[in-house]
């Protein structure tokens, strides 16, 4: 996997350019926009989903209504149609989306949140430090994911914590993997040997010269891994092991209701839509940024 | 005292309902099930029944008289566990998969009627603590042997062991005796175990057994058709304790191939088969099929069915309830719909917090409007449950005055307990049989909303909630079909009862149920049952929304089947249409 | 090499004993529920503790724990309390089943995502590369479960052409592997492809290449005898990391399509809590995973032996 050129430490940017160059850059990748758009859409009916006029999402109504029907009452149009348990749709798509992106976005960031420690000291200590921190990082990883997610949740409980937590078992040391790879070429650079003549203590060299010139592989990483969580979340919904029931979860709703078929296609193929078209926005994005950055 | 015109003993108990029959105070199901349960043959009971009533009432024996082919294979795709101790089954899938080579001493039929199977006929004392079981003459083991009361006499000692570790000995607690262990507890008291009574069971001669009882029992033939108490051969422990091992039975087939989690396959034993002379609607006659396949598919239903509608076997262990429509539109289907006693209940520990207190229980179960659950979650099948575990279709069922949900009442009582903010509660689900059982949970929590109490739904695999059924504090658990409303209550709410989830105890219930299960007039049991029922209600232990209806699809060219509340399979009298 | 090779052996070793350690730790310390598995839910204390006593759990755990590890290293993986079956013998079957999914998987997608990925590199930008590309990526965007669904829906219960189980209960059937292999397929190739993609790419702008067409040999020539042999080299390490994933990252399509596989076995054991199944289906996911590490390690620098390896990659 070919990573960024890191920059010298005179090209040390403030956040907002980074910010701005980034989104100058992404109009260079149809694909990236693509991806962009997906991800604005989804965001924006997250954030917008206590405002927008929806049906509570776990309130019965009417069993397996066709999308564009209108309910009973003759006002209520169901959009996407209702589920086997008479649920509206589409309310729970847009709230399921609030969900996922909650705590798909949170395992993920707890994951980066250890996997960035984890990497850096080995990386950067080296020694005894990268030893341990690698066969640890090895063992988790030889450990088939499934299993991983099956044994710490049904041991533990499928409380949303518990996924976090299990999420970030099983990424962490993937994350590790790339960050010790980063600091083991970064930390023979100039300016790191710079700050260490300066007598800069290790964090300060790990955290402030390492860190943010090892972004760039990051973020295209953790694009991919944010679809990769989506996909495990929704796996294990799908299995019974997700996120607890009855506030939506895409993969759930898929569950309820292939047992239907076609049937209730509809109340199948919206989750399974969203899902991937959510998938796909961030696999879009991450391809976008490597192409940019591999322009630059 | 009555006898037949051969001199056997006839017990008092029917002539009790030949009077009530007459009067109009029991129906002509009841008196069926009754009588036949006090050893009166089922043809005769139809005859009585139609001479009582002055109409023709059909045994099903001659309905059942249609021509059948010989030959051919049914395949059945139902969960392939493992198999080796009949004793021990815990799944009715267990017990289908041997169903056809190790038989029981009585069968219940898809009527609800008990009949003689290996016993050709029994009868109780008056007090219903005698029972004698007069065994089947000409039946023989596969490989020859005689079956006889040695064989009856090795299964009940083995099942009243404790080593055995059979589920049995709660089935048959009138014959067992507490005793001590010689070990000590953690707490230092001694450790106490049951085992069998000297005595409760005697040999009166090589076709007769006698069971003695510590208290009456109504439902010891039923009893005897639970999926654990298939008759082995009395050396099955020399030969390993291993029904695969040894296979070893008096049934018309033998397994022939088998493999944990895929496939139980059985074939017709090249002897004669001694029911093929029995003159029975469900179990005798000609038996037709060459071999019974078992596929596994997995448990879920989703995968039977796919299995079904691509012809990879003929028929289904279940269908869910979510997939009717689509088992219906599998060109040559027929669905076959069974009303069971089969249900779950939301049950609370009476000794944890917040349940300790009886005004919080009961404000949950006023929360309760079960009235919706069979609309939403069978789409109009099933049965409203009333939270007391006894069925409409359970014999000696007492109608309550229907169950009113009170949100007003149960806000006060939920003050009065101290809990003027309302309340979070957080159930334990497994969807042990099935996504019905979440589905329930989701809807009564929209229920308890409204009243200020947020439930957690918190669902785990089924094998953990297995491991703390018992120990939740809230849980839904699921309950299978049994014959008699009595059989569930006594093996789950009376006191210190192995499968007491709920830790519930109340003399008064345990004594009203008493005199209930030694009441034989169903009249009069049913009255008494108004107050088992009335205690256990207002005692407020479950919330019990519904009793499920259960659902199987086979083929056309399936003839004969019947689908029975248990999910038992029989089939003796099934046949393939070529 | 030789080096290389028993280090990762050494790490090997102690990742099987501490992963061992830990399940058996997880799922042994509480003997009770142990019994009630085997003797059933409704089993009464009394039953569990005298099995407990009659299995030898009273003893140490270090002693059972130490008990099982001799048992292991001679082959004797213990009973499974589920399938009340010597381990071993409902292992080998399925890893052999296993081995048929994963041989035609690789058999399909490897042709397919290196031919897609080559044409996509070969003219990096052009509207094929990015129709294929966008392909690839929203291929890999769909879970595995949903594309099945809705196989299933459209192949068995509408257009009734395929069977709807893969459980081979007849006998071997070739028609019942096809909906796997077609969702493991269509999920997998993206990823490999566009890896050739990137590798494929990257050789065509080297210099070494460049100065090729320049000199005025045909494209196909220089595509053939040059690129196609370094730019192969990057693929070789994605397939063979692939193998790990089919072993036990297609639990979700073994078990929606009731396929007698090592990933469902592998599931049954997790979800039931069955210790020795767990651990021994557990310990050759571990070998099977360092062991394609090492060979796609090996491999790439044999291929290439300019570079030194970094050894990251995502998945």
């Amino acid at each position: 996997m070919r990573r960024l050129r890191a920059p010298g430490p005179g090209e040390a940017a403030s956040a907002a350019t980074a910010l701005r160059r980034a989104l100058g850059s992404l109009r260079e990748s149809p694909l990236a926009i693509t991806g962009a758009a997906i991800l604005a859409f989804w965001l924006a009916m997250a954030v917008l989903a206590p405002v927008l006029p929806l049906a509570d999402p776990n309130l019965p109504l009417e069993p397996l209504r066709p999308p564009l029907s209108v309910g009973a009452d003759g006002s209520t149009t169901f959009w996407l149609g209702t589920d086997i348990k008479g649920r509206d749709v589409l309310s729970r798509l847009i709230w399921g989306a609030r969900r996922v992106l909650v705590w798909a976005g949170l395992a993920t960031l707890a994951a980066y949140l250890v996997g960035i420690a984890m990497g850096l000291v080995a990386g950067y200590r080296g020694g005894w430090w990268d030893e341990a921190l690698s066969f640890l990082a090895n063992l988790l990883l030889s450990f088939p994911v499934m299993v991983l997610y099956i044994v710490v949740i049904t041991r533990i409980g499928a409380s949303p914590i518990n996924i976090v937590l299990a999420v970030t078992f099983a990424s962490a040391p993937a994350i590790m993997r790339i960050v010790r790879g980063l600091v083991l070429d970064l930390k023979t650079r100039d300016y790191v040997l710079a700050a260490r003549t300066r007598g800069e203590g290790a964090l300060w060299i790990m955290f402030v010269e390492l860190l943010p010139n090892a972004r760039g592989p990051l973020i295209v990483d953790a694009c991919l891994r944010m679809g990769y969580t989506t996909i495990a979340l929704a796996t294990l919904g799908f299995l019974g092991l997700g996120l607890p029931p009855p506030d939506p979860d895409w993969g759930a709703m898929i569950a309820e209701t292939q047992p239907m078929g076609a049937f209730a296609g509809h109340a199948m193929l919206f989750p399974a839509l969203a899902v991937s078209s959510l998938v796909l926005g961030f696999n879009l994005l991450a391809d976008g940024l490597r192409e940019i950055s591999l322009r630059d | 005292m009555a006898t037949t015109r051969r001199g056997r003993r006839i017990h008092p108990g029917v002539e009790r309902m030949k009077a009530q029959l007459r009067s109009g105070s029991c129906d002509r199901r009841e008196f069926l099930r009754t009588v036949t349960l006090l050893g009166v043959g089922a043809s005769a009971a139809y005859a009585m029944a139609g001479r009582i009533l002055g109409e023709k009432i059909v045994d099903p024996l001659q309905a059942a008289q249609d021509a059948g082919r010989r030959g051919g294979i049914l395949r059945v795709s139902m969960p392939v566990p493992e198999i080796k101790d009949p004793a021990t089954f815990d799944w009715t899938e267990k017990s289908n998969c041997v169903r056809h080579m190790i038989e029981y001493l009585t069968y219940t039929g898809p009527d609800n009627i008990t009949r003689p199977y290996l016993a050709e006929r029994w009868e109780a004392s008056d007090d219903l603590t005698v029972w004698t079981f007069h065994l089947r003459r000409g039946v023989r083991w596969h490989n020859g042997d005689v079956f006889d009361a040695e064989d009856v006499i090795f299964n009940f000692t083995r099942w009243l062991d404790p080593k055995t570790g059979s589920s049995n000995q709660g089935l048959f607690a009138a014959m067992t005796e507490e005793y001590d262990t010689g070990e000590r507890n953690a707490d230092g008291s001694p450790e106490k175990g049951r085992r069998m009574r000297a005595g409760a069971i005697e040999k009166l001669d090589d076709f007769t057994v006698r069971l003695n009882l510590s208290r009456p029992v109504l439902s010891i033939p039923e009893n005897l058709f639970n999926y654990p108490t298939a008759i082995v051969h009395r050396d099955f422990e020399k030969n390993g304790g291993d029904l695969l091992a040894w296979p070893m039975g008096t049934g018309p087939y033998t397994i022939a191939d088998f493999a944990v989690g895929e496939k139980c396959i059985l074939r017709r034993i090249d002897r004669p088969y001694w029911g093929e002379t029995l003159e029975d609607p469900f179990i005798g006659g000609p038996i037709h099929l060459d071999e019974i396949h078992y596929y596994d598919h997995g448990a879920a239903s989703a995968a039977q069915l796919a299995a079904f509608a691509s012809g990879q076997v003929d028929m289904t262990f279940e269908v869910g309830k979510d997939s009717l429509q689509m088992a219906q539109s599998v060109p040559g289907a027929v669905l076959y719909e069974v009303t069971t006693a089969q249900t779950g209940v939301m049950r609370m520990q009476v000794d944890r917090e917040p349940f300790d207190d009886p005004r919080v229980r009961r404000a949950i179960q006023l929360c309760c409007d079960a009235s919706v659950y069979p609309e939403l979650v069978y789409l109009g099948r099933g049965t409203v449950g009333e939270h007391h575990h006894v069925a409409p279709i359970h014999p000696e069922y007492f109608p309550l005055p229907a169950f009113e949900p009170d949100l007003e009442e149960a806000k006060r009582l939920l003050a009065e307990a101290g809990y003027p903010e309302g309340l979070e509660l957080s159930i334990d689900v497994g969807n042990t049989n099935g996504p019905w059982q979440q589905q329930v949970c989701e809807i009564f929590r929209e229920q308890l909303a409204p009243a200020g109490i947020r439930l957690d739904i918190n669902v785990m695999p089924a094998p953990q909630y297995w491991e703390i059924w018992d120990k939740t504090p809230f849980g839904f658990t699921s309950w299978t079909h049994r014959p008699l409303g009595t059989m569930v209550l006594s093996l789950g709410y009376r006191c210190g009862v192995p499968w007491n989830e709920t830790r519930y105890c109340n003399p008064a219930f345990d004594a009203a149920l008493d005199a209930a299960e030694s009441t034989l007039e169903v009249e009069e049991r049913r009255r008494l049952m108004e107050k088992v029922q009335r205690i256990l209600r207002e005692d407020a232990v479950i919330v019990q929304p519904l009793w499920q209806p259960k659902f199987t699809v086979a083929s056309e060219k399936v003839k004969g089947f019947r689908a029975h509340p248990t999910q038992y399979h029989l089939f003796h009298r099934v046949w393939i249409d070529a | 090499m030789l080096r290389l090779a028993a280090r990762r052996f050494g790490a090997m070793i102690l990742i099987m004993a501490v992963v061992s350690f830990i399940l058996f730790l997880i799922f042994e310390t509480d003997k009770l529920a142990v019994a009630g598995k085997v003797l059933g839910p409704y089993s009464s204390l009394e039953q569990r503790e005298l099995w407990l006593e009659r299995e030898g759990y009273n003893r140490p755990f270090l002693v059972r724990y130490g008990e099982w590890v001799t048992d292991a290293l001679r082959g004797d993986f213990g009973e499974s309390i589920r399938f009340k079956a010597p381990v071993a013998d409902l292992l080998w079957p399925r890893l052999a089943n296993s081995a048929i999914l994963a041989g035609l998987v690789f058999l399909l997608m490897i042709p397919l995502s290196l031919l897609l990925g080559v044409l996509a590199g070969m003219r990096e930008g052009s509207l094929l590369d990015r129709g294929l590309s966008f392909l690839s990526i929203l291929t890999t965007s769909v879970p595995e479960f949903a594309s099945a669904a809705f196989l299933v829906a459209l192949f068995v219960f509408e257009l009734r052409w395929l069977p709807g189980t893969s459980a081979m209960t007849g006998g071997f059937d070739w028609s019942q592997l096809v909906l796997p292999v077609a969702v493991l397929v269509l999920y997998d190739f993206g990823y490999v492809a566009r890896m050739t993609r990137a590798s494929m790419a990257e050789v065509m702008t080297s210099h070494y290449i460049r100065t090729a067409i320049l000199k005025g040999l045909p494209r196909h020539r220089v595509v053939l005898r040059h690129a196609l042999r370094n730019a192969l080299i990057a693929p070789f390490t994605v397939i063979v990391l692939q193998l790990n994933w089919l072993l036990s990252g297609v639990i979700v399509v073994e078990v929606f399509f009731a396929y007698k596989g090592f990933g469902a076995l592998l599931y049954d054991a997790a979800m039931f809590g069955d210790i020795y199944l767990i651990e021994a289906c557990t310990m050759v996911a571990v070998f099977v995973a360092v062991f394609s590490q090492f060979v796609s390690d090996v491999g790439y620098t044999l291929l290439n032996p300019r570079i030194r390896f970094a050894g990251s990659t995502v998945r």
